[in-house]
Protein backbone atom coordinates (compact mmCIF):
# COMPACT_ATOMS: atom_id res chain seq x y z
CA UNK A 1 0.00 0.00 0.00
CA UNK A 2 2.97 2.25 0.70
CA UNK A 3 4.00 1.96 -2.93
CA UNK A 4 0.55 2.92 -4.14
CA UNK A 5 0.42 5.95 -1.83
CA UNK A 6 3.74 7.42 -2.93
CA UNK A 7 2.92 6.68 -6.57
CA UNK A 8 -0.18 8.87 -6.25
CA UNK A 9 1.88 11.54 -4.49
CA UNK A 10 4.64 11.44 -7.16
CA UNK A 11 2.03 11.95 -9.89
CA UNK A 12 0.56 14.96 -8.10
CA UNK A 13 3.91 16.63 -7.41
CA UNK A 14 5.16 16.01 -10.94
CA UNK A 15 1.93 17.33 -12.48
CA UNK A 16 2.53 20.54 -10.53
CA UNK A 17 6.00 21.16 -11.90
CA UNK A 18 8.45 19.36 -9.61
CA UNK A 19 10.28 16.40 -11.23
CA UNK A 20 10.15 13.21 -9.13
CA UNK A 21 11.77 9.80 -8.90
CA UNK A 22 10.41 6.91 -6.85
CA UNK A 23 12.66 4.17 -5.38
CA UNK A 24 10.76 0.98 -4.63
CA UNK A 25 10.46 -2.81 -4.51
CA UNK A 26 6.88 -3.43 -5.76
CA UNK A 27 7.18 -3.15 -9.53
CA UNK A 28 3.64 -3.99 -10.55
CA UNK A 29 1.92 -1.72 -8.03
CA UNK A 30 3.93 1.33 -9.09
CA UNK A 31 3.66 0.64 -12.84
CA UNK A 32 -0.06 -0.15 -12.62
CA UNK A 33 -0.61 3.26 -11.04
CA UNK A 34 1.82 4.93 -13.45
CA UNK A 35 4.61 7.27 -12.31
CA UNK A 36 7.08 9.49 -14.18
CA UNK A 37 10.35 7.82 -13.05
CA UNK A 38 10.90 4.64 -11.09
CA UNK A 39 14.02 2.86 -9.87
CA UNK A 40 12.98 -0.71 -9.12
CA UNK A 41 15.03 -2.88 -6.75
CA UNK A 42 14.00 -6.55 -6.88
CA UNK A 43 14.33 -6.85 -3.10
CA UNK A 44 11.87 -7.81 -0.33
CA UNK A 45 9.50 -4.97 0.64
CA UNK A 46 11.24 -2.70 3.13
CA UNK A 47 14.49 -2.33 1.17
CA UNK A 48 13.65 0.39 -1.34
CA UNK A 49 16.91 2.22 -0.61
CA UNK A 50 19.33 -0.73 -0.75
CA UNK A 51 20.61 -3.71 1.20
CA UNK A 52 20.74 -3.59 5.05
CA UNK A 53 24.10 -2.60 6.58
CA UNK A 54 25.60 -2.26 3.10
CA UNK A 55 26.60 1.33 2.42
CA UNK A 56 27.88 0.45 -1.01
CA UNK A 57 24.55 -1.10 -2.05
CA UNK A 58 22.63 1.87 -0.65
CA UNK A 59 24.93 4.37 -2.34
CA UNK A 60 24.64 2.58 -5.69
CA UNK A 61 20.85 2.47 -5.35
CA UNK A 62 20.63 6.21 -4.69
CA UNK A 63 23.06 6.99 -7.51
CA UNK A 64 20.98 4.96 -9.96
CA UNK A 65 17.80 6.73 -8.82
CA UNK A 66 19.51 10.08 -9.44
CA UNK A 67 20.56 8.89 -12.91
CA UNK A 68 16.95 7.93 -13.65
CA UNK A 69 15.85 11.38 -12.48
CA UNK A 70 18.37 13.04 -14.79
CA UNK A 71 18.01 10.92 -17.89
CA UNK A 72 14.43 9.59 -18.17
CA UNK A 73 13.22 10.56 -21.66
CA UNK A 74 9.49 10.36 -20.82
CA UNK A 75 7.00 9.31 -18.16
CA UNK A 76 6.68 5.64 -17.08
CA UNK A 77 10.45 5.21 -17.19
CA UNK A 78 11.38 2.19 -15.07
CA UNK A 79 14.95 1.12 -14.51
CA UNK A 80 15.67 -2.11 -12.64
CA UNK A 81 18.69 -2.12 -10.37
CA UNK A 82 21.17 -4.85 -11.31
CA UNK A 83 21.58 -5.77 -7.62
CA UNK A 84 20.29 -9.19 -6.54
CA UNK A 85 18.92 -9.85 -3.04
CA UNK A 86 20.51 -13.30 -3.17
CA UNK A 87 21.33 -15.85 -5.86
CA UNK A 88 18.49 -18.13 -4.76
CA UNK A 89 15.19 -16.40 -5.61
CA UNK A 90 12.97 -18.68 -3.50
CA UNK A 91 12.17 -15.77 -1.14
CA UNK A 92 9.88 -14.45 -3.87
CA UNK A 93 7.54 -17.41 -3.44
CA UNK A 94 6.71 -16.63 0.18
CA UNK A 95 4.80 -13.33 0.00
CA UNK A 96 1.10 -13.96 0.79
CA UNK A 97 1.48 -17.55 -0.32
CA UNK A 98 -1.97 -19.07 0.22
CA UNK A 99 -0.69 -22.55 -0.58
CA UNK A 100 1.07 -22.63 2.78
CA UNK A 101 -1.97 -21.58 4.85
CA UNK A 102 -4.43 -23.97 6.49
CA UNK A 103 -8.12 -22.96 6.91
CA UNK A 104 -7.29 -22.30 10.58
CA UNK A 105 -4.46 -19.98 9.54
CA UNK A 106 -6.84 -18.12 7.25
CA UNK A 107 -9.43 -17.70 10.03
CA UNK A 108 -6.69 -16.45 12.36
CA UNK A 109 -5.38 -13.96 9.75
CA UNK A 110 -8.91 -12.68 9.18
CA UNK A 111 -9.38 -12.14 12.90
CA UNK A 112 -6.08 -10.24 13.09
CA UNK A 113 -6.99 -8.11 10.09
CA UNK A 114 -10.37 -7.20 11.56
CA UNK A 115 -8.57 -5.98 14.70
CA UNK A 116 -6.20 -3.91 12.51
CA UNK A 117 -9.14 -2.37 10.66
CA UNK A 118 -10.87 -1.50 13.94
CA UNK A 119 -7.72 0.22 15.25
CA UNK A 120 -7.35 2.23 12.03
CA UNK A 121 -11.00 3.26 12.14
CA UNK A 122 -10.71 4.58 15.71
CA UNK A 123 -7.49 6.44 14.94
CA UNK A 124 -8.83 7.99 11.74
CA UNK A 125 -11.82 9.32 13.65
CA UNK A 126 -9.40 10.87 16.15
CA UNK A 127 -7.14 12.41 13.51
CA UNK B 1 28.51 -18.37 -12.86
CA UNK B 2 26.29 -21.06 -14.40
CA UNK B 3 25.56 -21.52 -18.09
CA UNK B 4 25.11 -17.98 -19.51
CA UNK B 5 22.58 -19.32 -22.02
CA UNK B 6 20.36 -20.97 -19.41
CA UNK B 7 17.04 -19.25 -18.62
CA UNK B 8 16.44 -17.94 -15.10
CA UNK B 9 13.88 -19.92 -13.06
CA UNK B 10 10.27 -19.02 -13.90
CA UNK B 11 9.57 -17.64 -10.39
CA UNK B 12 12.68 -15.44 -10.45
CA UNK B 13 10.77 -12.39 -11.66
CA UNK B 14 9.34 -9.37 -9.81
CA UNK B 15 6.70 -10.56 -7.31
CA UNK B 16 3.14 -10.09 -8.70
CA UNK B 17 1.89 -8.12 -5.70
CA UNK B 18 -1.37 -6.95 -7.30
CA UNK B 19 -2.53 -10.51 -7.94
CA UNK B 20 -1.21 -12.04 -4.74
CA UNK B 21 -2.72 -9.32 -2.56
CA UNK B 22 -6.07 -9.57 -4.35
CA UNK B 23 -6.11 -13.37 -3.98
CA UNK B 24 -5.06 -13.14 -0.38
CA UNK B 25 -7.88 -10.83 0.68
CA UNK B 26 -10.42 -12.76 -1.36
CA UNK B 27 -9.32 -15.94 0.45
CA UNK B 28 -9.78 -14.12 3.75
CA UNK B 29 -13.34 -13.32 2.70
CA UNK B 30 -13.02 -9.65 1.75
CA UNK B 31 -14.06 -8.07 -1.54
CA UNK B 32 -11.73 -7.49 -4.50
CA UNK B 33 -9.45 -4.51 -3.98
CA UNK B 34 -9.29 -1.90 -6.74
CA UNK B 35 -5.71 -0.70 -7.18
CA UNK B 36 -5.03 2.83 -8.42
CA UNK B 37 -4.53 2.76 -12.17
CA UNK B 38 -4.03 5.53 -14.73
CA UNK B 39 -3.23 5.59 -18.42
CA UNK B 40 -1.80 9.11 -18.48
CA UNK B 41 1.37 9.91 -16.57
CA UNK B 42 2.58 13.48 -15.94
CA UNK B 43 6.15 14.37 -16.85
CA UNK B 44 8.17 17.47 -15.99
CA UNK B 45 11.72 17.68 -17.41
CA UNK B 46 14.51 18.84 -15.10
CA UNK B 47 15.34 22.47 -15.66
CA UNK B 48 18.74 22.51 -13.94
CA UNK B 49 21.51 20.03 -13.15
CA UNK B 50 21.21 18.00 -9.96
CA UNK B 51 24.40 19.49 -8.55
CA UNK B 52 22.53 22.80 -8.44
CA UNK B 53 19.21 21.36 -7.30
CA UNK B 54 17.54 21.24 -3.91
CA UNK B 55 16.22 17.74 -3.25
CA UNK B 56 13.12 16.86 -1.18
CA UNK B 57 12.77 13.43 0.45
CA UNK B 58 9.33 11.90 1.01
CA UNK B 59 8.99 8.78 3.17
CA UNK B 60 6.18 6.55 4.42
CA UNK B 61 8.07 5.71 7.61
CA UNK B 62 6.48 6.77 10.90
CA UNK B 63 7.96 8.75 13.78
CA UNK B 64 8.43 6.51 16.82
CA UNK B 65 5.50 6.89 19.21
CA UNK B 66 6.08 5.78 22.81
CA UNK B 67 3.20 3.82 24.32
CA UNK B 68 1.62 2.29 21.23
CA UNK B 69 3.35 -1.08 21.28
CA UNK B 70 6.36 -2.70 19.67
CA UNK B 71 7.70 -0.73 16.72
CA UNK B 72 11.19 -2.21 16.73
CA UNK B 73 12.93 -4.25 14.04
CA UNK B 74 10.84 -7.28 13.09
CA UNK B 75 7.85 -6.17 15.21
CA UNK B 76 4.47 -7.52 14.12
CA UNK B 77 2.29 -5.29 11.98
CA UNK B 78 1.34 -2.44 14.33
CA UNK B 79 -1.70 -0.51 13.17
CA UNK B 80 -1.62 1.68 16.30
CA UNK B 81 1.74 3.11 15.15
CA UNK B 82 0.28 4.54 11.96
CA UNK B 83 0.00 8.27 11.33
CA UNK B 84 -2.82 10.05 9.54
CA UNK B 85 -1.48 13.51 8.79
CA UNK B 86 1.46 14.68 6.69
CA UNK B 87 4.44 15.52 8.92
CA UNK B 88 7.83 17.17 8.41
CA UNK B 89 11.05 16.89 10.36
CA UNK B 90 14.56 18.30 10.03
CA UNK B 91 16.99 16.77 7.55
CA UNK B 92 19.92 17.98 9.70
CA UNK B 93 19.64 15.11 12.15
CA UNK B 94 18.80 11.45 11.65
CA UNK B 95 15.22 11.00 12.92
CA UNK B 96 13.87 8.04 14.90
CA UNK B 97 11.54 6.56 12.29
CA UNK B 98 10.03 3.07 12.23
CA UNK B 99 8.15 0.91 9.73
CA UNK B 100 6.18 -1.43 12.01
CA UNK B 101 2.98 0.21 10.67
CA UNK B 102 3.39 -1.10 7.11
CA UNK B 103 3.47 -4.48 5.39
CA UNK B 104 7.17 -4.91 4.70
CA UNK B 105 8.55 -8.42 4.18
CA UNK B 106 8.94 -9.58 7.76
CA UNK B 107 10.13 -13.02 6.76
CA UNK B 108 13.06 -11.94 4.63
CA UNK B 109 14.10 -8.62 6.13
CA UNK B 110 14.21 -7.21 9.63
CA UNK B 111 14.10 -3.41 9.32
CA UNK B 112 17.15 -3.17 11.59
CA UNK B 113 18.92 -0.70 9.33
CA UNK B 114 16.78 2.41 8.63
CA UNK B 115 19.05 3.25 5.68
CA UNK B 116 17.29 0.54 3.67
CA UNK B 117 14.10 2.61 3.55
CA UNK B 118 15.31 6.15 4.39
CA UNK B 119 18.29 7.22 2.26
CA UNK B 120 18.94 10.36 4.35
CA UNK B 121 22.54 9.49 5.30
CA UNK B 122 23.32 8.56 1.67
CA UNK B 123 21.72 11.85 0.51
CA UNK B 124 23.95 13.82 2.88
CA UNK B 125 26.94 12.05 1.36
CA UNK B 126 25.68 12.97 -2.13
CA UNK B 127 25.52 16.64 -1.06
CA UNK B 128 29.07 16.46 0.32
CA UNK B 129 30.28 14.86 -2.90
CA UNK B 130 28.67 17.64 -4.94
CA UNK B 131 26.37 15.16 -6.70
CA UNK B 132 23.28 17.09 -5.61
CA UNK B 133 23.11 20.73 -4.56
CA UNK B 134 21.44 20.45 -1.18
CA UNK B 135 18.54 18.93 0.72
CA UNK B 136 15.40 20.80 1.68
CA UNK B 137 15.61 21.73 5.37
CA UNK B 138 12.88 19.21 6.12
CA UNK B 139 11.88 15.76 4.86
CA UNK B 140 8.20 14.84 4.65
CA UNK B 141 6.10 11.93 5.90
CA UNK B 142 3.29 10.61 3.73
CA UNK B 143 0.47 8.73 5.53
CA UNK B 144 -0.39 5.29 4.11
CA UNK B 145 -3.50 3.15 4.20
CA UNK B 146 -5.66 6.10 3.36
CA UNK B 147 -8.36 5.99 0.74
CA UNK B 148 -7.23 6.94 -2.76
CA UNK B 149 -9.37 10.04 -2.45
CA UNK B 150 -7.74 11.26 0.79
CA UNK B 151 -4.25 10.62 -0.61
CA UNK B 152 -4.99 12.49 -3.84
CA UNK B 153 -7.13 15.33 -2.47
CA UNK B 154 -5.60 15.98 0.97
CA UNK B 155 -2.17 14.42 1.50
CA UNK B 156 -0.59 14.88 -1.95
CA UNK B 157 -1.50 18.61 -2.15
CA UNK B 158 -0.16 19.11 1.39
CA UNK B 159 3.13 17.37 0.49
CA UNK B 160 3.39 19.53 -2.65
CA UNK B 161 2.79 22.68 -0.60
CA UNK B 162 5.58 21.74 1.82
CA UNK B 163 7.99 20.91 -1.03
CA UNK B 164 7.28 24.31 -2.57
CA UNK B 165 7.59 26.16 0.75
CA UNK B 166 11.04 24.61 1.15
CA UNK B 167 12.09 25.48 -2.40
CA UNK B 168 12.45 21.90 -3.66
CA UNK B 169 13.62 21.55 -7.27
CA UNK B 170 13.13 17.77 -7.39
CA UNK B 171 11.61 15.13 -5.11
CA UNK B 172 12.71 11.60 -4.19
CA UNK B 173 9.91 9.34 -2.91
CA UNK B 174 10.74 6.20 -0.95
CA UNK B 175 8.04 3.78 0.22
CA UNK B 176 8.88 1.43 3.07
Amino acid sequence: MCHQTVSLVARHIEANGIPTVLMGCAKDIVEHCGVPRFLFSDFPLGNSAGRPFDVESQGATLELALRVLETAPAGRTTVQSPQRWRDDASWKLDFSDLGKLTPEDIAERRKEFDVVKAVIKTKQTDA
Amino acid sequence: MGDPKAFAPEHDAPIPYLQRTRDYYLALGYGAYRWAHFNDVPFTPLDKPLEKSRVALITTAAPYQPGVGDQGPGAKYNAAAKFYKVYSDSTDTIPDLRISHVGYDRKHTTAEDPNTWLPLARLHEAVKAGRIGELTPRFYGSPTNRSHRVTMETDAPELLRRCRDDGADVALLVPS
